[in-house]
């Protein structure tokens, strides 16, 4: 919805600016076009030059010059000259219309120099005190008969042409507003429809000059989530299946690791048979901890295993994880070495304690799985600072010295999908789930992990997560 | 190999809790039957079992048992309900065993007050320890004295016992000792027992713990500076090692 208000913001703005280039376009184009006439406007020039051409003759005749003669043709107009005094017209010029008065009162003067004679628009010179009229062809003048306006109006002409403008301004921004609140308010509820399309179900009212838009937001909104209940519908069952093959198989399996390990102590039996049971039992040992792996890594993929987020201290669960693993190791083979950053006590975050202690779990026994010779292994806790009020972070380092993993397998393990994930057959992706589950858990913490070779050699696994405390170097737990 | 430490470890002192009667109850004739035969040969003496709720119920009318090991799923019930009316008749240890690992059940159980639950598939030793901490965890009144490389531990009388002579533990020490040999033989962590002796919140205790681990050891050892009863495990935490390892 917010980028829909940004639209119409943007538009607004938009109007905003394009008004007064508008107003200026249209003044400029104004000038550009008016700027061409002349100054003598309505050949008032002509008609003092007319005047300034008269001569009076030896015979009393008056005489207008080659250059007068040529200004009236230019103009296409005629003139007469109205002597002072008498009002008669004592010259005119040649082809003068009939209907032109050849006497004239002071007050037609009046009239006639201000207007039109027989709708001839004029103009006026002199001649001595004799006055001079020019009269244009009927359509070459359009003249402002009553050339005053008050002096308070022209003297408030600028206030008047700036709240003209405010007002203009106003207008079109209350006609936009209600125009664009009237879209908005179609074009709303189709647009929070579509937003929530990937999310949640949608509903569009049909209605409005985008009901069809709005009937396809709710075909697409039915077809998704018929997918989606299709989807976890599948989920589900694979999840379900998983587990509930996973919970068939713990009881058989409990009895064969139950016997084989009876069997493998019963000193009565010959070597070799105590030999034998103890593969077994190890194997049973590798069943047991798929099923498990098999069941949570599911439920982790698929949703379906509650992440319990409580405020937590990281080295009690590497400690405990730790532990629990050395615990296992009777024979020793696996000595463990926890390093924590010098004068960490508690590493505070927020986690699902049984999940991220998995998580370390898994490493360690993935380590213990690829060196059954034995090997060492390595922890290590460090924190970084966050910047600029961003959350700090926990390094978890946990490697070992044994076998390690080639180039190669290293670029499977980083880049490949688990099979579970993954549609596809290929035999070449099938690795342990143990580090499946390592990356499920860390990322439903918001972390990263990092598979590497050793320091030295070995393999390296290396844990990111965000955490509470210590966010800077040197706070101490409150 | 280990299997031979652990029976030596959990037969040494604890015979009396080894007196104490086991009702078992799963609908799995085997797995009952391995079950009863890994407790049995372990040296508890008195086992019974039942694959019913019904069963079970008459047979702890009866017979009094003072830990019971229940399935969840049994045929006439489940054993979280079980367990609720075996309750109604007196306290009672209880240890789930079942194929539901499942989070929910987890806190169904322990909600029900549950000692511990164990999921299937268990090795025997892993099911012998958890038996063995339950028992110890509960009826330790009836503790007697713990033996160690060098000394007796008297649990009831917050003591150690060292020829003639008698030290009296501090209410710490006793509460950190009480933990390690809850857990005899395994590691706990730094954190497991700053909890124990300190509460919830034991966050800055370490330098605390490694004075009183002193302290305990001077008591505890014949040469405090070369434990070996009381261990350390660098960065993880310390183990109890009980005497005849």
């Amino acid at each position: 919805m917010k980028g829909t208000i940004r639209l119409i913001r943007r538009f607004l703005l938009l109007m905003v600016c394009v008004v007064p280039v508008l107003f200026f376009l249209n003044l400029a184009m104004f000038i550009a076009y008016t700027w061409r006439e002349r100054s003598d406007n309505g050949g008032w020039q002509a008609a003092i030059k007319v005047g300034e051409e008269l001569s009076l003759g030896s015979d009393g005749q008056y005489h207008l010059s080659a250059a007068g003669q040529q200004e009236l043709a230019d103009y296409d107009a005629w003139a007469i000259l109205v002597e002072d005094g008498t009002g008669d017209v004592v010259w005119h010029s040649e082809g003068l219309p009939e209907e032109i008065p050849l006497h004239y009162s002071a007050a037609e003067i009046s009239w006639y120099t201000r207007g039109y004679i027989a709708d001839y628009p004029t103009t006026v010179g002199s001649r001595g005190d004799d006055l001079v009229i020019l009269g244009h062809p009927k359509t070459a003048y359009w003249k402002m008969m009553w050339n005053s306006f008050d002096y308070g109006m022209i003297a408030g002409l600028p206030r008047m042409l700036l709240s003209f403008l405010l007002l203009n301004g106003a207008l079109a921004f209350l006609i936009y507003m209600i125009l664009g609140t009237g879209i908005l308010r179609s074009v709303k509820p189709v647009v929070q429809g579509m937003e929530a399309l990937p999310e949640q179900d949608v509903h569009v009212r049909e209605k409005g000059f985008l009901s069809e838009v709005a009937g396809a937001v709710n075909r697409v909104n039915e077809k998704l989530r018929a997918q989606e209940r299709a989807l976890r519908k599948r989920e589900n069952a694979r999840a379900g299946w998983i587990s509930g093959v996973s919970h068939d198989i713990r009881t058989p399996l409990t009895m064969v690791l139950g016997y084989a390990a009876k069997l493998e102590e019963d000193v009565s039996l010959p070597e070799e048979a105590r030999r034998k049971a103890r593969v077994i039992r190890l194997q049973s040992v590798k069943m047991k901890n798929l099923v498990g792996n098999l069941n949570l890594a599911s439920k982790l993929e698929y949703q379906m295993q509650p992440v319990r987020m409580e405020e937590l201290n990281l080295t009690a669960v590497l400690r405990q994880a730790a532990a629990d693993f050395a615990n296992e190791d009777l024979e020793g083979r696996y000595p463990i070495d926890f390093r924590c950053q010098e004068g960490l006590g508690a590493c505070r975050m927020r986690g699902d304690r049984e999940l991220l202690q998995r998580a370390v779990y898994n490493v360690l026994s993935n380590s213990r799985q690829h060196n059954p010779e034995g090997c060492s292994l390595f922890m290590e806790l460090w924190t970084e600072t966050g910047k600029e009020g961003k959350a700090g972070k926990a390094r978890i380092r946990l490697s070992d010295d044994g076998v390690g993993v080639s180039e190669e397998q290293l670029e499977t393990l980083r880049s490949t999908p688990h099979y579970m994930m993954d549609g596809g057959t290929g035999v070449q992706l099938r690795h342990g789930l143990g580090l499946l589950i390592v990356r499920q858990i860390v990322t439903a913490h918001g972390g990263q992990v990092r598979l590497d070779h050793g320091p030295a050699w070995g393999f390296l696994v290396e844990i990111v997560l965000d955490i509470l405390w210590p966010n800077s170097g040197t706070d101490t737990p409150s | 190999m280990w299997y031979y430490y652990l029976r030596e470890v959990l037969s040494m002192e604890y015979d009396y809790l080894k007196q104490k009667r086991i009702l078992l109850v799963d609908d799995e004739e085997q797995l009952r039957e391995l079950v009863a035969s890994i407790l049995t040969q372990e040296g508890y003496a008195q086992v019974r079992t039942a694959g019913t709720v019904a069963d079970a119920l008459s047979l702890a009318e009866a017979w009094k048992p003072e830990l019971a090991i229940l399935d969840v799923m049994l045929p006439d019930g489940d054993g979280f309900e079980l367990l609720s009316k075996l309750r109604g008749k007196g306290d009672i240890p209880a240890l789930f065993l079942t194929a539901r690992g499942e989070e929910e059940d987890k806190f169904q159980g322990f909600g029900l007050g549950a000692d511990d639950y164990v999921v299937k598939p268990f090795l025997p030793r892993e099911l012998l320890f958890r038996i063995a901490a339950v028992l110890r965890r509960s009826y330790k009144e009836e503790c007697p004295r713990v033996k160690l490389a060098a000394c007796e531990l008297d649990f009831e009388r917050a003591e150690v016992l060292r020829g003639e002579e008698r030290l009296p533990l501090t209410a710490k020490e006793f509460e950190l000792l009480g933990a390690l040999y809850r857990n005899a033989g395994r590691i706990v962590t730094i954190d497991g027992l700053c909890e124990a002796a300190w509460g919830d919140n034991p966050y800055g205790y370490e330098n605390s713990l490694m004075a009183h681990i002193r302290r305990i050891r001077e008591k505890i050892e014949e040469n405090p500076s070369k434990p070996v009863s009381l261990l350390t495990v660098k960065g993880l935490g310390y183990k109890l090692v009980l005497a005849g390892k």
